[in-house]
């Protein structure tokens, strides 16, 4: 005769295993609840950073400014002017304490022969390593220059594109 | 018999039930506790985004006339504050309306949560502007905590319109009359339907009707030259002279009719800060006009051609055998252009507005 010592009586037993099985599935999926909700919070205030000193760049400072601070160093590929008016800009604090982003920016623009985008270095705060956590803001501006350098002059569409980020 | 031993009773598996019940239960109760505590810096975060969206892109309402020219008795009318000049403007903000937002008739907290922080919650706050060209800060609220939700906007200031009619343009313009009268009128034109026709963006415009205008006659005494001295006349001496005041007309031009509309009466005498009514006596040298956009709300004259007349009262008179001129355009042929001084775009008449760098931050918690 087989002896039923230390054996669960079927539906005690399966009663209990699926409470066990349930209890496991909600601990773990609530879990999850504790990804933190503010995770992008600073990606979004650095893009609105971002994308607040690029309008302010690309806005004369009177009437009579044909061109505004961004056209012209895109049309003079002036980088070093770029760095310090877009550094100065995007890390002024009403405090004493300026900020301290880092960035990286270039614009890109179509080539007419083939269709293809070609893209410019305009200038970097720091050089972009990879492990940075950068979130990217753009800014599309007319200017009137030779894209490539053998075309002729024109008003073209460029593409200003900032890559940004923190320490 | 069977051997009962190892096996479950009903009553250890009622009771087991219950118990893990409870416990899933009170484990699903945890996260949502911890999200409760984890969504108030969410929130405060929101709350500053949504101030510093409502400050830096948003006009304010009342728009017209604008919030920041109401007086401290009507304070009760602003319904929401704003610094933007143009709701299609955002980030081209006034200075107009930060002065206005930093003036002390402003009681924190309860007149900004009500007007920009918004919501039920007694939130604490700090709002502050920088002008940084001028490196001027200003802030309303209290001192920041550890924790709290952030935002900071890059903007740019519209700096004021102004004109300084002094020596030099009065000169070139043939401002000093030398006719023999002792009653000389000044007038200074603003044709609104041009300034507004002339440039359409907000962010450069002169909009009498939304930010305030500032004229300021300087060199008053200078302009009392002796042209001709003659030695059959008695030579005025500039110092001696008495300017008086006596009046600030405002004409409105309108189908080709030129009627006067209201006494101007609060300008500035001789650099004081508190503006004197005319007719004002002894002013040693300058009058200034510091033009609220709500006076062209009143008038109606948003769209109008304003005239306003300076009326001067010189003793002893001035004309020409006595040697002696002052500022007049009003019956002057020689001035060029022939008539009013007109406050437009042209850069030699009139400074215009000009965009400074700005940083808005609003700190919730």
């Amino acid at each position: 005769m087989v002896k039923d010592g230390g054996q669960l009586y079927t539906i005690e037993g399966v009663a209990a295993g699926l409470i066990m099985l349930m209890t496991a599935y909600l601990v773990v999926g609530a879990t999850s609840v504790y990804t933190p909700g503010d995770a992008h919070i600073n990606d979004m205030q650095l893009e609105i950073l971002g994308s607040d000193a690029l309008k302010m760049l690309d806005t004369p400072q009177n009437y009579t400014d044909s061109k505004s601070p961004l056209q012209q160093i895109v049309e003079t590929d002036d980088g070093s002017r770029f760095w310090l008016m877009f550094n100065n800009t995007v890390n002024n604090r009403t405090g004493s304490i300026p900020d301290h982003i880092h960035f990286t920016a270039n614009y890109s623009y179509r080539m007419t022969a083939d269709n293809s985008i070609n893209s410019s270095f305009i200038n970097a705060s720091r050089n972009l390593t990879g492990g940075e956590h950068a979130v990217r803001v753009t800014k599309w501006v007319i200017v009137n220059k030779k894209l490539p350098g053998s075309a002729t002059f024109q008003d073209r569409a460029v593409l200003v594109e900032v890559l940004l980020w923190r320490d | 018999m069977t051997d009962e031993s190892g096996n479950l009773s009903i009553d250890f598996l009622v009771g087991f039930t219950i118990f893990m019940l409870a416990f899933i239960w009170v484990t699903s109760m945890v996260p949502g506790m911890l999200i409760g505590l984890k969504s108030n810096t969410i929130d405060y975060d929101a709350v500053a985004y949504r101030t510093g969206v409502i400050l830096v892109e948003d006009p304010g309402w009342p728009v017209s006339p604008p919030w920041e020219s109401y007086s401290d008795g009507q304070k009760d009318e602003i319904t929401r504050f704003g610094f933007a000049v143009s709701k299609g403007s955002p980030n081209i903000i006034s200075e107009d309306k930060i002065n206005r937002f930093f003036c002390s008739s402003f009681i924190y907290p309860d007149d900004y949560h009500s007007r920009a922080i918004f919501g039920d919650y007694n939130y604490f706050f700090n709002i502050s502007v920088m002008d940084v060209e001028r490196n001027q800060t200003r802030s309303v609220g209290d001192v920041l905590p550890d924790g709290y939700g952030y935002i900071r906007r890059l903007a740019k200031i519209k700096g004021l319109s102004n004109t300084t009619i002094g020596q030099s343009q009065i000169e070139k313009h043939h401002y000093n009359n030398t006719e023999n009268v002792t009653t000389h009128e000044f007038s200074v034109v603003i044709n609104n339907t041009k300034l507004l026709g002339d440039i359409t963006d907000p962010a450069y415009q002169i909009d009498p009707a939304r930010d305030t205008i500032i004229i300021n006659l300087t060199d008053l005494r200078s302009t009392i030259k002796n042209v001709t001295p003659s030695p059959s006349t008695i030579e005025v001496k500039s110092d001696t002279v008495a300017i008086t005041l006596s009046s600030i007309k405002v004409y409105r031009w309108d189908s080709g009719v030129l009627s006067m509309v209201r006494l101007y009466d609060k300008p500035y005498i001789d650099g004081r800060n508190i503006p004197d009514t005319p007719p004002v006596s002894n002013i040693k040298d300058n009058v200034s006009l510091i033009i609220n956009p709500r006076v062209f709300d009143i008038m109606q004259a948003g769209y109008s051609q304003l005239y306003i007349n300076f009326t001067f009262n010189v003793q002893p008179q001035s004309n020409p055998l006595s040697g002696c001129t002052f500022l007049n355009n009003t019956n002057n042929l020689k001035a060029t252009p022939l008539g009013s001084f007109s406050y437009d775009y042209f850069p030699d008449n009139v400074t215009q507005p000009r965009l400074r760098d700005a940083v808005v931050e609003v700190a919730v918690w």
